[in-house]
């Protein structure tokens, strides 16, 4: 952070140490005779330890195992010719990861830091587009589709896709009743229940036709549909009277309207009903998360689970040091069940029992559910250390940020967490590299991940026996990644660090 | 004259079984500026802190403003709002520029634009005499300066009251005076003030009244010329005899 320290015109320059590499070499490695001593024992430590390693890499290893099969470690059965998309995927990661390596507080004005903020939030929705393909409908299809909720909703069970109502319903009450919650003009709050109400109309048809189910047992008709409602609706509510006071809830709201009515229509109509004329059109070819193997699935399945559970993690912290007793009694038995038991046995837990929660139609992919798995996982961690930084934060902040009138969210928001999470952001990173490298654990669920791939490409007859080569080549895979990540976290501290002296 | 803006009425606080604020009545004038003192552990921090709730009386009455201090969130939200307080720690937001510290309140609690409550608090700043430390960090900052950033931002609320918590006692003999300047000129603006403090000099220039607390009770009140002139309780006469003396 830059906070200059402005110059009186008198004041003299500090005196510039500079050394050379022998001045450097001198001071670090030569500076006495027990350190010129130490210097060349471990110099020569490291030459005959280093010297097998180097010959064998340079003369006999067979790096065409490597070579030959990049394509195979860096994306595995995902399709070559559509590879480009994680090309992109990948570029969208690293710009952002520079611009806001590149960000320093203050330096930005205030609308190019809302224009980053929304590129923050748009990009990861931008890659899963990407990586995963979209379907589109025509109008055909949507005119068509929309047709099946009125005129042939019996058929909607059949076609497995009756789910769609209920999370269109859901969707939309929410966004309605984080109106609701947040605006004051009672014209306004009823304007936002008409698109909900029509919809409940539109689809009440289904409802009536269709049995849900929920933990697998049958549900009685409409019973989805409602409940969809009225738990999107309340927590809408809950979320927009919590916000009311934050300045940004307008923009929220706004936002949330405008993504969520073609985000509903797409929701509604790009089921296939089977009839050739009217199908959704592959605008990018869907590829099933099945088929996500190799480094690509590594990276995403770390990127997903950081970016995924810190949220969530902060959530439990706070959630923990509740004063309701069920957000209390919550967070604390999550937190402790979760780490509690070990990240395998939730893996496979993800794998068997996830699909126990949801409806039956929604099949949920397996690497979606070890995603959630290592989410879950990680989040649970994470609180624990939030929650030491949130004891970290002397009492008097927040006395002094209650007596200038902020409320309660407002003293949580802008005083205790921020500094909570500066002082733990050390712990937090190490978290996320021990997640990075725990991803190599979802080989044992049978995902395909860069370890796995590895290992079935030195079953190939040419390469047979080049175990060393790739395993070499996966380590330092993971380690330059998890260095990336630490350095990150090094120069993160830094640049935050002027606040920790007072 | 019109109705006071403080007014206390036999208020009560306990911590656990130990009573430590006894039955304290006060009222304050808009304009006013009353000086409490006291020894360690009479209650003072306890009873100015009941005044913007961050301590809960539990028995008597509060009305500040004309809004009685109840348990509905919103009255207290009110109230404090118009209350400043400065601590005797400073508690300045050490994540934050001095800036950013002064502009929070206004901007999140008043909504007010950023432009508007930057300009008001350079204004401010430069009322208590350090604009040019606007960037810096409070860590960064010598304890005086600190504690005039900690008023300038209670004052970029613009409340209609300031309640001090012994603001120069933590600080170096050489920074009082500059805390204590700017608090004099604060006064004399005719900024309605409870100050908590043992700078008796201070209190002679600038108080309207003082009051004596000690074990949870006012022994003594009046001007500064009956307190220190004509004090009629024996244990005031001893306690302003140990401070005055060195
Ligand atoms: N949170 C608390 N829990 C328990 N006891 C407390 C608490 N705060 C204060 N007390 C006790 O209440 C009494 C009054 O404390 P208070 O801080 O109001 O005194 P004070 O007059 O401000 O003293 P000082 O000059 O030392 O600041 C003291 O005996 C103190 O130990
Ligand atoms: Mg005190």
């Amino acid at each position: 952070m830059s906070a200059e320290i402005k110059a009186h015109p008198g004041m003299e320059k500090p005196p510039t140490t500079s050394v050379g590499v022998l001045g450097w070499l001198h001071q670090n490695l030569f500076s006495s005779l027990l350190n010129s001593v130490l210097t060349l024992i471990s110099a020569g430590i490291l030459y005959l330890l280093g010297r097998g390693l180097v010959k064998w890499a340079l003369t006999e290893a067979r790096w065409g195992v490597i070579t030959s099969n990049i394509k195979v470690l860096a994306w595995g059965r995902y399709p070559n010719e559509e590879a480009w998309r994680l090309g992109i995927s990948l570029l969208i990661i690293l710009a952002m990861g520079l611009l806001t390596w590149a960000l320093r507080r203050g330096s930005l004005t205030q609308n190019a830091r809302r224009a980053l903020l929304t590129v923050w939030v748009l990009s990861p929705v931008a890659i899963v587009i990407l990586i995963h393909g979209i379907t589109l409908p025509t109008i055909a299809t949507i005119t068509n589709n929309l047709g099946y909720y009125i005129y042939r909703p019996e058929l909607m069970p059949l076609l497995g896709e009756a789910w769609r109502a209920s999370a269109a319903l859901l969707v939309l009450a929410f966004v309605a009743g984080l109106t609701c919650g947040s605006v004051s003009k009672r014209t306004e709050r009823l304007l936002s229940l008409a698109p909900l109400l029509a919809l409940f109309l539109f689809t009440l048809p289904l409802g009536l036709l269709a049995n849900g189910s929920l933990f697998g047992f049958d549900l009685p008709r409409l019973l989805p549909q409602t409940f969809a409602l009225l738990v999107g609706f309340f927590s809408g509510m809950t979320v927009g009277r919590a916000l009311t006071s934050i300045a940004a809830i307008r923009w929220l709201r706004i936002g949330s309207w405008v993504a969520v009515l073609p985000g509903l229509l797409i929701l509604l109509t790009t089921f296939d009903v089977g009839v050739e004329s009217v199908a959704p059109v592959e605008v990018l070819q869907i590829i099933e998360p099945n088929i996500w193997s190799g480094m690509m699935l590594t990276i995403l399945l770390a990127v997903v689970s950081i970016v995924a559970s810190f949220p969530i993690g902060v959530l439990l912290a706070l959630g923990r040091r509740s004063s309701l007793p069920v957000v209390k009694g919550f967070s604390v038995l999550f937190i402790e069940v979760v780490r509690g038991v070990p990240l395998i046995t939730i893996l496979f837990m993800a794998q068997v029992m996830l699909p126990l929660f949801l409806p039956l139609e929604l099949t949920v992919d397996r690497v979606i559910r070890a995603m959630v798995g290592m989410t879950l996982f990680t989040a649970a961690y994470l609180a624990e250390i939030v929650r030491g930084g949130l004891q970290a934060v002397r009492n008097e902040q927040v006395e002094a940020a209650r007596a200038l009138g902020l409320s309660e969210m407002l003293v949580t928001g802008l005083i205790v967490l921020p500094q909570a999470l500066r002082a733990v952001i050390p712990p937090i990173m190490g978290q996320f590299v021990s997640i990075f490298k725990d991803t190599t654990l979802v080989t044992i669920v049978g995902l395909l991940d860069l370890l796995a791939v590895g290992q079935s490409v030195i079953k190939q007859r040419e390469f047979l026996g080049a175990v060393r080569e790739v395993y070499l080549f996966a380590g330092v895979f993971y380690f330059v990644i998890s260095y990336a990540m630490s350095v990150a976290s090094r120069r993160l501290e830094r640049q935050l660090g002027v606040t920790e002296e007072s | 004259m019109s109705e006071p803006i403080i007014i206390c009425r036999d208020v009560h606080k306990w911590f656990g079984n130990f009573h430590a604020v006894r039955g304290i009545d006060m009222q304050v004038e808009k304009g006013e500026v009353v000086v409490i003192f006291g020894p360690s552990g009479s209650g003072k921090s306890t009873f100015i802190r009941t005044i913007n709730r961050l301590e809960e009386h539990q028995r008597g009455q509060i009305i500040v403003d004309g809004i009685e201090l109840t348990h509905d969130v919103r009255n207290i939200a009110a109230i404090r709002s118009e209350i400043g307080m400065v601590f005797q720690q400073f508690n300045l937001f050490p994540h934050l520029s001095v800036l950013s510290n002064v502009t929070m309140a206004p901007i999140w609690v008043r909504k007010w634009p950023k432009q508007k409550a930057e300009e008001v608090a350079m204004e401010i700043l430069t009322r208590v005499g350090i604009p040019e430390q606007a960037e810096k960090y409070p860590g960064q900052l010598s304890g005086g300066q600190q504690q005039r950033v900690a008023i300038a931002r209670a004052l970029a609320m613009q409340p209609k009251i300031m309640l001090f918590d012994e603001p120069t006692s933590a600080l170096d003999p050489e920074m009082i005076k500059e805390v204590l300047d700017v608090m004099t000129e604060l006064a004399r603006s005719g900024m309605t003030m409870l100050v908590v403090t043992h700078e008796m000099g201070f209190a002679r220039a600038v108080a309207n009244r003082m009051y004596f607390f000690d074990e949870g009770l006012v022994v003594e009140s009046g001007t500064p010329d009956d307190i220190f002139k004509n004090p009629q309780e024996d244990r005031t006469k001893l306690f302003l005899s140990q401070i005055l003396s060195h």
